[in-house]
């Protein structure tokens, strides 16, 4: 192999590379929209006054966080084969990368809901707010805003991890790098595209959140100087 | 009974030493990085920032194969288990750059004011007053990226590497137990990288204590 960058792989390799990287989006989205509630629900599990709620959210999300994504992958798509579930490689890719994103969401609610003042939730509930309404009006649209920076990784990292997804022939970007270095034989061009396209995704979706987060803060800050008396948006 | 419990456990000492060799080699060039990053020379600082953002910004399974095919094609050819432990630490050095230069960054002024008005010299300063105080600062998160190292060090199965991950496909292949030998490698892991978070948790816990004084 010599060592020049061939320029026909990426001529070659563009359709397979695009309709790749939309199936790693499309992917990432499922999985953060499904992601998102569950991992509230588990979240919301840890701060249970039932122990047993509790000992459910710890081992739930505990395994997820300690062992790779990798040794997850195939535990769950071999492990369910073998139990006689068998799924596609597309169905599967989806429900074990929204797994994992519950899991992960499940961390990052959890440490934004720490992080809003414990005050908050007391003197909701001194005047008389039930706990489920306090959570919902109070606490969780205050947390959102302190979680933005760990959603944005939670999302980031689902981006990067998905791509292991590849090893259980889940059609994503990683695997259509793989299909182009087989058509090709270029395998150093096929992965630094594939790098590259990685790359934009991620660094996009990085920019695009902080970007909304900013607006939202804005937005929330002119609302609020709008509609106080003088005290609120002072 | 699980078949090849034995040689999980015996691979379950590469993934330790890849893991080792991979978090010392990130270690030197992440203080590389970060030492580029706060450089006088621009041309540094642009080349350390590339490199941070394009290992943040791609998955490692591509930056293992990627690395794995263009080290022949550059005429060097090593073992696999090098070129896993080289990517590894690519990629950690990466995150632990970014660590350090947090730790640097929130040592409060007033050291470097203080040793300056005793005339240190800056190098003297970075080496004695301010990594010092960073390496405390560090402990934990550094803790921290050696278990998602651990973690990682399951992609060196797709280059061939005989860890703890490729040993277990290799057991599945004639033993055709994927749900018993994938559990028993989750556990394994499972083990290690919690036993290291408790670790992390004692030093970050220890150490508040300390500043508290």
């Amino acid at each position: 192999m010599e060592a020049y960058f061939d320029l026909s792989v990426l001529t070659y390799g563009a359709p397979i590379f695009f309709k790749g990287a939309l199936a790693t989006i499309t992917f990432c989205v499922v999985a953060t929209l499904f992601g998102f509630p569950l991992g509230t629900l588990i979240a919301l599990c840890r701060f249970s006054k039932l122990r047993i709620l509790r000992g459910f959210a710890l081992a739930f999300v505990e395994p997820f966080r300690n062992t790779p994504f990798l040794v997850q992958a195939f535990l769950i798509y071999f492990g369910l084969a073998q139990l006689g579930i068998r799924m596609s490689p597309v169905v599967a890719g989806a429900i074990i990368l929204t797994i994992y994103s519950s899991a992960l969401f499940a961390e990052a609610i959890r440490g934004g809901i720490l992080s809003v003042p414990r005050g908050q939730m007391e003197s909701a509930r001194a005047v008389g707010m039930p706990y489920a309404t306090a959570m919902r009006r109070i606490v969780f649209p205050q947390m959102l805003g302190y979680m933005a920076p760990a959603s944005t990784n939670v999302i980031i990292t689902l981006i990067k991890d998905s791509a292991a997804l590849a090893v259980i022939t889940v059609p994503e970007l990683a695997m259509a790098a793989q299909t182009v270095m087989g058509d090709t034989f270029r395998p150093v061009e096929a992965y630094l595209i594939a790098a590259v396209v990685y790359w934009l995704i991620t660094t996009g979706t990085g920019a695009g959140i902080s970007y909304v987060a900013n607006r939202m803060d804005t937005l929330r800050k002119i609302r609020l100087s709008q509609s106080s008396t003088g005290r609120v948006g002072q | 009974m699980l078949t090849g419990l034995p040689e999980l456990l015996e691979a379950t000492q590469t993934t330790a030493v890849a893991s080792i060799l991979a978090i010392a080699l990130a270690l030197v060039i992440g203080l590389a990085t970060a030492a580029a990053r706060q450089s006088q020379w621009l041309i540094l600082r642009k080349i350390a920032g590339f490199y941070v953002s394009v290992i943040r910004g791609t998955p490692l399974y591509i930056q293992i194969l990627g690395i794995y095919f263009l080290l022949p094609s550059l005429g060097i050819d090593i073992p696999r288990f090098a070129t896993g432990v080289i990517a590894l630490g690519l990629n950690s050095g990466s995150y632990i750059s970014e660590m350090i230069g947090g730790a640097v960054t929130s040592i409060s002024k007033g050291q470097t004011e203080a040793a300056r008005a005793l005339a240190m010299p800056m190098s003297t300063i970075q080496r004695r007053i301010i990594l010092p105080q960073a390496l405390r600062l560090m402990l934990p998160p550094l803790t921290l990226e050696f278990t998602a190292l651990v973690k990682n060090s399951a992609f060196l199965s797709i280059i061939g590497v005989v860890e703890l991950t490729r040993t277990a496909q290799q057991i599945i292949s004639v033993s055709f137990q994927p749900t018993q030998t994938w559990i028993a490698v989750a556990i394994i892991y499972f083990v290690l990288c919690f036993v290291l978070g408790l670790v992390a948790r004692y030093l970050e816990r220890s150490f508040s204590v300390q500043a508290a004084r």
